[in-house]
């Protein structure tokens, strides 16, 4: 079985929402298909009590020693999770290796029934797949979470990767928050590569998108990949004539799938189908082919001169534009 | 010392195809030349079909350019790729649809009309002394069986570069490594790598795509392109620059980065 645990709620202590929001965020974590979510001691005090779905980690990295000792004795979690060493086998220790050469650490990890290694980031620089086989290798017994950093935009991949051929855990923020991989990236490869959890909701991905950034207090790029507000709109003419006839030809997913839908923007890449589409969708009338493509030649006209794509006010004006003209020179 | 592997800027093709932005000629004219001066090996400028001032644009950057190769995009149609001579780019790449889906239900055509449809264009494109590479849209959803047979064909012709494009970006890094290790083995071809990011991994499978032998990578300036856009020039460049020579340097990316902010400002926010 592949465990996802997601730690997004391991780095907002600086600014903690309020209970009920935390308690959302946790709900709409496991709809979409976070196995086990963690926490930090603060976020877990806000909280006040755990709910009562699903399975969650402490994180205890921060606390003091005598701290420690009350917080593991806390009913609820599935696991505690330490960066420091602590001879306690309740808690799964994390072990940061940020160089692939210095793998031999791990040697002094044997024996843990259970332990997490962070970093690696430049994994893929070195011979990746002998590095994951040694890594199981060396730890006989163990299992293993491996929390890939993203210092060179690889994380998402090495955490598919090591689901897909090496373990069977991995630890992932949303939005990438932790500098991790994206939880939303690795649940939908894996929905989309081996069918993993593939009746998990992820409709629910702009609801935890807002919620985010509300936490966080930074924005979602328009074009991040799975939540970007702007990545189903299309504007080319191959593309918009593909999508018209079967949305999955240019289409990795359905948009519907991640609360969204495919829109069509008309600019100086769209062909007479998108704009006979885009006609369509806005109920304006249809006129004939020349009157198309003389619409369509005014649009890539003005996209040109303005520098950018039509907003649906520009494209109802041209259209009105084209329309009228023709009308007075039959009438003239 | 390290491999080379050739960059191949798509800012002005795939990348101008982010809903939002329409480069002018004069804007395509200042990134190409900008582009030239960074080391980039081929600069894909724009799809001539397109309309007159893709044309003129096209034109201007060929009467401009220095070093860098200068290629046009054309769909697997006669008309298109005859466009595409007028403007006597150095390359035309012809985008050939080869998987299933984009054959029989997009195209509503079958596999032995693709044949024959890309290697007349590439017949009449080699005829002019325009030198083609074949772009295998879709490949990522496709059967490896009639890429290979297909690859046979175009080697025949005489194109000896063909790209292998993840049109919808769902390549994961195992099947990345996988499909360019295959085709490395079983043609000898150079291959060419166009990934989208649409599964955040964009960086990343290219990478492991020039270590499974692909020699030209395909990006963009900021990551632009359709949907959540192309692989990202300095991402890449952050992340292979150790193990590849790619004839630039990171810094130098950032700088024309800079230059160019205001020109893509609306549509990397």
């Amino acid at each position: 079985m592949l465990i996802i645990i997601d730690n997004t709620l391991t780095a907002i202590d600086h600014s903690l929402p309020s209970k009920e929001e935390l308690h959302m965020f946790c709900q709409l974590l496991l709809t979409i298909g976070v196995d086990i979510i963690e926490l930090s001691a603060a976020v877990y005090e806000r909280m006040e009590y755990l709910p009562g779905k699903g399975k969650y980690y402490l994180n205890i990295s921060s606390a003091d020693a005598m701290t420690k000792r009350d917080l593991v004795n806390h009913p609820g979690f599935c696991g505690f999770v330490s960066r420091h060493a602590v001879s306690d086998e309740r808690i799964i220790p994390e072990i940061q290796i940020n160089d692939p050469r210095e793998i031999m650490k791990l040697i002094q990890m044997r024996g843990c029934g259970e332990l997490r290694i962070v970093g690696l980031d430049s994994l893929l620089h070195y011979s990746y797949d002998r590095i994951m086989r040694d890594i199981i290798t060396m730890l006989p017994g163990s299992s293993i979470q491996f929390c890939p950093e993203n210092h060179y935009n690889c994380a998402s991949a090495l955490a598919v990767l090591w689901l897909s051929e090496y373990g069977n855990k991995i630890i992932s923020s949303f939005a990438g928050l932790k500098n991790n991989a994206a939880t939303e990236e690795v649940i939908m490869t894996m929905r989309l590569s081996v069918r993993r959890k593939p009746n998990s909701n992820l409709t629910v991905m702009p609801q935890l998108s807002r919620l985010y950034e509300k936490f966080t207090g930074r924005t979602i790029s328009c074009r991040k990949p799975i939540l970007g507000k702007k990545i189903f709109q299309v504007e080319a003419g191959i593309h918009a004539d593909g999508i018209m006839k079967n949305p999955a030809t240019y289409e990795a997913y359905d948009p519907g799938w991640v609360g969204q839908k495919a829109e069509l923007v008309i600019g100086k890449h769209s062909g007479t189908k998108a704009i006979r589409m885009k006609l369509s969708q806005m109920q304006l009338p249809m006129p004939d082919e020349d009157r198309i493509i003389m619409i369509l030649k005014r649009v890539k006209s003005f996209s040109s001169a303005k520098k950018a794509s039509l907003n649906d006010e520009e494209f109802v004006r041209i259209v009105r534009g084209v329309l009228a003209d023709e009308g007075s020179k039959i009438h003239s | 010392m390290r491999e080379v592997r050739y960059i191949v800027d798509t800012t002005l093709r795939d990348g101008e195809q982010s809903p939002g932005i329409a480069l002018g000629p004069d804007d395509k004219v200042k990134i190409a030349r900008l582009l030239d001066e960074l080391g980039v090996y081929e600069i894909e400028a724009g799809i001539p079909v397109l309309s007159e001032a893709e044309e003129e644009g096209i034109c201007r950057i060929l009467e401009n350019k220095k070093r860098a190769k200068i290629s046009v995009w054309s769909r697997m149609n006669v008309d298109d790729v005859k466009r595409s001579i007028n403007c006597r780019p150095d390359i035309i790449h012809i985008g050939t649809p080869v998987s299933y889906i984009q054959i029989y239900s997009k195209l509503r055509k079958n596999k032995s009309w693709v044949i024959k449809n890309v290697l007349e264009c590439v017949d009449i494109a080699k005829n002019q002394g325009v030198d083609v590479t074949v772009g295998f849209e879709d490949a990522s959803r496709a059967d490896i069986g009639f890429i290979l047979s297909l690859a046979k064909e175009l080697k025949k012709v005489g194109v000896n570069v063909i790209r292998i494009a993840d049109t919808v970006g769902i390549l994961t890094p195992s099947r990345t490594r996988e499909l360019i290790k295959t085709l490395v083995s079983y043609t000898d071809m150079a291959i060419e790598l166009h990934i989208h990011n649409d599964l955040g991994m964009a960086v990343a499978n290219s990478l492991i795509g020039a270590l499974a032998g692909a020699k030209f990578i395909d990006c963009t300036l900021f990551g632009i392109g359709e949907r959540t856009g192309n692989c990202n020039l300095y991402d890449f460049a952050h992340a292979a620059d150790t193990i590849f020579d790619l004839g630039m340097s990171k810094k130098q990316i950032r700088q024309i980065e800079k230059e160019l902010y205001d020109i893509f400002e609306s549509i990397i926010k």
